[in-house]
């Protein structure tokens, strides 16, 4: 399997903060969800592998080129938070103006785009609402053709509405297996029901890279008292959190678990609690 | 770039418009007060204010975030800021000798001599000002990048006056004032590319967030 976006070794330093080696993949036909607290690095990283900022160490690999050119940018789509089109544009305007830039612009079905989201194309972007301006910057980047998404916490502040109708339109894309996404986002709910794929970056750092298939059905959380918990073999235990009334342990493999704990209770970790016990848990 | 430029186009066609009609009336306001071709000087200064319109406009929007993820490169962002701004500068040159051009076919005394002294001034001072301001837009924030652009029409007059004089003791201005404000306007495109070369090198290393 190829990959659509590769970076490894990412490293940018900044006065409070360091991107660490960063080496992760996207494989060509799938989504890969990019996780992590606020200031985790995962902009960072989207940025540095994009050229938006100058990075120190690292190799960063799009569509099988290392070099960011016009070829390559032509076939890649981002949407960032927010539209970041001049807001006195209307998508009409918007329109002559991506037609001067990207060679494949298709005119047809960012048109058409504009109708399935009932976006007013004569209207100035500043009287859209956040929903309809990243319903805009989506059909922008989804009207040249792209190659690979990358989409960097496109879906915060949306409506559950908006953002479902957001991520069934990931789904489609990625039906074709030339296509790829790489979506960053601190709302875990969307990437578990698209990503293939999830990396988790903290403090700069890639803590795992994994199918999310594995988290979903592997991981799972032990909730137990404190003489169950001394109970444990520390080597079974990825991270633990004391809450008010019990120990909440993050295993890797749930079923060998219970099996080896029968009385603990084993449950299924959502990605939200896996990402919350390394974030806030001890190791 | 066309795409870019289209959109600079989109931003400051009001200002344009704004600039064009308050040109041409000018113009003809200034033919009853003084010499209507002075207006020359003026008119490549206040067209140019649309570029920055525009930049301010970038700024606000992260358009340059966004555009630097098209297939547009830094070069050729940068270029096209310059480009728009010489545009904008032609654009009001040319609006400005509508009202000389119709005062003279009615019996004004507009010279040839009048029209290329007070155009080479205009632009000069154009091309200095956008020489100063166009690549600081790229270093500082916007609101200091304002008052850089409001400084350097300033900075830009002192410059002349500063060339006219060192002039001035290789060969008399007052005889060959035409020459001495063509050689200042030579200086000026000069000083205008280097500024566009420092501008593309300054931004290509940029980190843009």
């Amino acid at each position: 399997m190829t990959n659509a976006f590769m970076v490894s070794g990412l490293t940018k330093t900044y006065k409070d903060f360091v991107l660490d080696h960063v080496s992760f993949t996207v494989p060509s036909g799938s989504i890969v969800g990019l996780i992590g607290e606020n200031g985790a690095g995962k902009s960072t990283t989207i940025n540095a592998a994009l050229g938006l900022i100058q990075k120190e160490d690292g190799v960063v690999s799009i569509l099988d080129r290392e070099e960011l050119d016009g070829n390559v940018k032509e076939q890649i789509g981002v949407v960032f938070d927010g539209s970041n089109y001049p807001e006195i544009l209307s998508p009409r305007k918007l329109n002559r103006v991506m037609k001067n830039i990207y060679k494949t612009w298709d005119e047809q079905v960012y048109l058409r785009l504009l109708k399935q989201f009932s976006l007013p194309a004569d209207k100035q972007i500043k009287q859209f609402s956040k929903g309809m301006k990243m319903k805009l910057a989506i059909s922008v980047a989804f009207s040249h053709h792209s190659r690979l998404l990358i989409l960097d916490e496109a879906t915060s502040g949306l409506d559950p509405v908006v953002r479902d109708d957001i991520l069934d339109m990931l789904l489609d894309f990625v039906q074709d297996e030339e296509h790829s996404i790489l979506v960053s986002s601190h709302i875990t709910s969307d990437l578990e029901k698209i990503a293939d794929y999830i990396v988790f970056i903290h403090e700069g750092k890639v803590v795992f890279e994994k199918p999310k298939d594995e988290l979903t059905e592997r991981y799972g959380i032990i909730k137990c008292g404190a003489a169950q918990f001394d109970a444990l073999d520390k080597s079974d235990i990825i991270s633990y959190r004391k809450m008010d009334y019990e120990w909440q342990i993050l295993v890797s493999d749930r079923e060998r678990m219970q099996k080896k704990y029968p009385k603990a209770l084993v449950v299924p970790a959502t990605i939200d609690e896996i990402m919350l016990l390394y974030v806030k848990g001890e190791k | 770039m066309k795409g870019v430029l289209v959109k600079d186009l989109y931003i400051a066609r009001s200002n344009i418009l704004v600039t064009i009609v308050s040109l041409v009336v000018l113009g003809f306001g200034l033919s009853f007060l003084l010499e209507t071709s002075a207006i020359l000087v003026l008119a490549p200064v206040a067209a140019t204010t649309a570029a920055f319109i525009s930049i301010t406009s970038d700024a606000a929007s992260k358009w340059n975030k966004n555009v630097i993820t098209m297939p547009v490169s830094r070069n050729q962002i940068i270029g096209e800021k310059f480009l728009f701004y010489i545009l904008l500068a032609i654009l009001g040159m040319l609006t400005a000798l509508v009202p000389c051009a119709v005062l003279a076919c009615f019996g004004m005394d507009i010279t040839l001599h009048s029209l290329l002294l007070y155009g080479s001034i205009g632009m000069s001072a154009c091309l200095l000002a956008g020489g100063i301001s166009l690549p600081c837009a790229y270093l500082f924030d916007p609101e200091k990048s304002q008052i850089v652009f409001m400084m350097s029409f300033m900075a830009s007059t002192g410059i002349i006056t500063g060339l006219v004089l060192l002039i001035n003791l290789v060969f008399p201005v007052k005889e060959n004032i035409l020459l001495a404000f063509h050689i200042v306007l030579i200086i000026s495109v000069i000083w205008f590319f280097v500024s566009y070369r420092i501008a593309v090198k300054v931004y290509r290393k940029r980190d843009i967030t």
